[in-house]
């Protein structure tokens, strides 16, 4: 078995740790308390080629896979974990598009979106829940060339910014999936939620009114949207989470591991004490298994593997790496005592990032109940 | 028709994690196993003013490196920014050179790939320091050198300007090309590679040659070859010694200057 990364991907992960270091961490902690998002970045991720990775060339993106993105995401989200989530959230609308649409909307929607001169947002979630796909209300009905929608959509991160989303609506007693761009008449993004992590990423709820939209902005089939959108949101979603997740735990061990090895106490630093090394050293097990168990999911992505066939593993991956990320973050904050609280210091703002992500793109419980479900079929 | 740049990269320790670098006592050399290597850093500058080089007058750009297999790393980092081709050198007669010996195998080298009209270093290294290999490169090549070079300006007609860089200011030079510039890290800000640039990596030329391909005699290359010799190494301990003035305000200032003037600081 060789588990060592080509050297197009350590050369991606390098590239990212210096994009991530040097243009990122300097205004990380300050967009996140003022509750602002690194917007001129997203065009400069756009140069580096970082937004398109699992997009074809032919539609502007640079098709290096799966394992590529979650490299580029946890690098990331080692230290501005909000530009992390950015690109679990923008993929989602991306895959969906290249995988479902149809080669106008490809053409139309993908390539400005891998430069990153546009944004998207992907939304299932209403007031019900995310968890309950088939228990969604918004409902789109038929009108000549048209559909009018009707309903309403929660807890979906980036509309406000959005130039495209792409939501999931009744079709009759089936689902749909649908684009929506910004500026259509009865699109109405109606609130900021507020979110105690990934502050900086705005998390809207938006209305469709009698909302018009043409045929052609449907995505794929009519009535097949359930299977486009749980195969997005499982595919890029989920792994996404994953890969945030690992990098907030990383962060943590990170900034746990400096702070001990300066901070003096009785005389001498406090990672000489077993009581810190304990803590860090299952810091360091579990990234580490995390991490791996992430790579796996996305390598076999890579290798043509579906999100159906990698049910468990997509599952095991998200749910074991945002468990790892709240543990790492809770010892980083102990081992930091009142400095881990601050919120001048950023291991906080990492504590509340993990938080956040155990709900993104399916709940813990979700992630169990998928694994579950099949060991004991 | 374009110009032929060379850029000499060395691979050094990274400087984040000098804590961990040692030295070997006997032999006197930085002991790498296990430190995390990267391009030097001014040489990602010399880098990226040949890449603006090529991109004002057009031209190819090669790098070249003289070091064990890992530093081909170096040169991949170099393709993945924008170099067209890496040359790397690579042969036990080159270990243990001393900053002439490497400026003669980097010299062979480059009598082998032919005429550059264009040669950028990095002013330093940050593992040695020593600002040599560069002015010694050019001698041997016998072309015009400039070292702390900090602005390049393509005047036409094979002619350059560049503003070097003094302690107390700066110092226009004219030169004709061929010539050989050695870059400081104000020069410009290095780029970074694209997901793109990455993925052509694999598809650019990478040539390796031995001391035999290059025809270096071997009694002038590596540790043969180095007139330098190690005679000790030490580690350099420094502190800060205190002390505390009583009395007034006036008094502590005065007997402070005193004290200072005795010590030789003022």
């Amino acid at each position: 078995m060789d588990f060592s990364l080509s050297r197009e991907h350590e050369m991606l992960r390098d590239m990212v740790k210096e994009f991530a270091d040097k243009e990122l961490a300097p205004r990380a902690l300050e967009l996140d308390n003022k509750r602002e998002f690194f917007w001129e970045q997203v065009r400069r991720s756009g140069e580096l080629g970082l937004i398109g990775v699992i997009n074809s060339k032919e539609y502007g993106g640079t098709a290096m896979g799966h394992l590529a993105r979650m490299i580029l995401i946890e690098e990331i989200s080692r230290v501005y974990p909000p530009m992390g989530f950015f690109h679990q959230t923008g993929n989602l609308f991306m895959y969906a598009v290249e995988t479902f649409g149809s080669d106008k909307q490809k053409k139309k929607y993908l390539p400005a979106l891998c430069k990153g001169e546009k944004v998207s947002a992907f939304a299932l979630t209403e007031a019900s829940g995310g968890s309950d796909a088939a228990g969604l209300q918004t409902e789109a009905t038929g009108d000549g060339d048209y559909y009018v929608v009707n309903g309403r959509k929660m807890w979906i991160t980036g509309v406000e910014p959005a130039d495209f989303v792409g939501f999931v609506s009744k079709t009759g007693d089936k689902f749909s999936v649908f684009i929506v761009e910004k500026g259509t008449p009865g699109f109405e993004v109606t609130r900021r939620e507020e979110t105690i992590g990934l502050r900086s990423l705005p998390v809207n709820e938006f209305a469709l009114t009698n909302c018009r939209l043409p045929k052609e902005n449907l995505i794929g089939e009519e009535g097949r949207g359930l299977v486009c959108a749980l195969t997005t949101i499982a595919t890029i979603g989920r792994t996404g989470a994953a890969g945030v997740a690992l990098g907030v735990a990383r962060g943590c061990y990170e900034a746990a591991l400096k702070f001990a090895r300066e901070r003096v106490l009785y005389g001498k630093p406090i990672a000489g004490l077993q009581a810190i090394q304990f803590m860090l050293a299952d810091m360091n097990v579990e990234i580490e298994a995390a991490k791996w168990l992430c790579y796996n999911t996305a390598w076999q992505l890579d290798q043509g593997k579906t999100s159906r066939d990698l049910a468990v593993d997509i599952a095991r991956c998200k749910l074991y790496a945002v468990d790892v990320a709240n543990r790492c973050a809770y010892r980083a904050v102990d081992i930091m005592g009142a400095y881990g609280l601050s919120p001048e210091y950023r291991v906080i703002g990492l504590l509340r990032d993990a938080l956040e992500l155990g709900v993104a793109a399916g709940s813990q419980e979700i992630m169990r109940v998928t694994i579950g479900a099949t060991i004991t079929r | 028709m374009g110009l032929d740049i060379l850029v000499c990269i060395k691979q050094v320790p990274d400087p984040d994690h000098f804590s961990e670098v040692r030295l070997d006592a006997r032999t006197g050399r930085i002991v790498r196993e296990g430190i995390p290597a990267i391009i030097n850093p001014l040489d990602r500058n010399a880098l990226e003013e040949a890449l603006r080089a090529k991109a004002k007058v057009s031209g190819k750009v090669t790098a070249i490196s003289m070091g064990p297999p890992q530093a081909r790393k170096a040169l991949e980092e170099a393709l993945a920014v924008g170099a067209d081709r890496g040359v790397l050198l690579c042969d036990t007669a080159f270990a243990g050179a001393d900053t002439l010996a490497t400026a003669t195998a980097l010299f062979c080298a480059v009598r082998k790939l032919g005429r550059f009209d264009l040669i950028f270093c990095g002013n330093e290294t940050v593992d040695s320091g020593t600002a040599q290999v560069g002015p010694q490169l050019s001698e041997l090549l016998d072309i015009a050198q400039v070292s702390g070079v900090r602005e390049v300006s393509y005047t036409g007609d094979n002619t350059l300007e560049v503003k070097r860089v003094l302690e107390h200011g700066y110092m226009r030079v004219r030169l004709k090309l061929p010539a050989l510039l050695c870059v400081t890290k104000d020069t410009n800000q290095p780029r970074l590679p694209t997901v793109q640039s990455i993925m052509e990596v694999a598809g650019k030329e990478m040539i390796t040659w031995t001391a035999t391909d290059i025809g270096a005699p071997r009694e002038h290359v590596g540790l043969k070859g180095s007139p330098t010799c190690a005679v000790g190494v030490y580690e350099s301990k420094s502190g800060r010694r205190r002390e505390i003035m009583q009395g007034s305000t006036e008094e502590k200032v005065r007997r402070a200057v005193t004290r200072l003037r005795e010590l030789g600081a003022i």
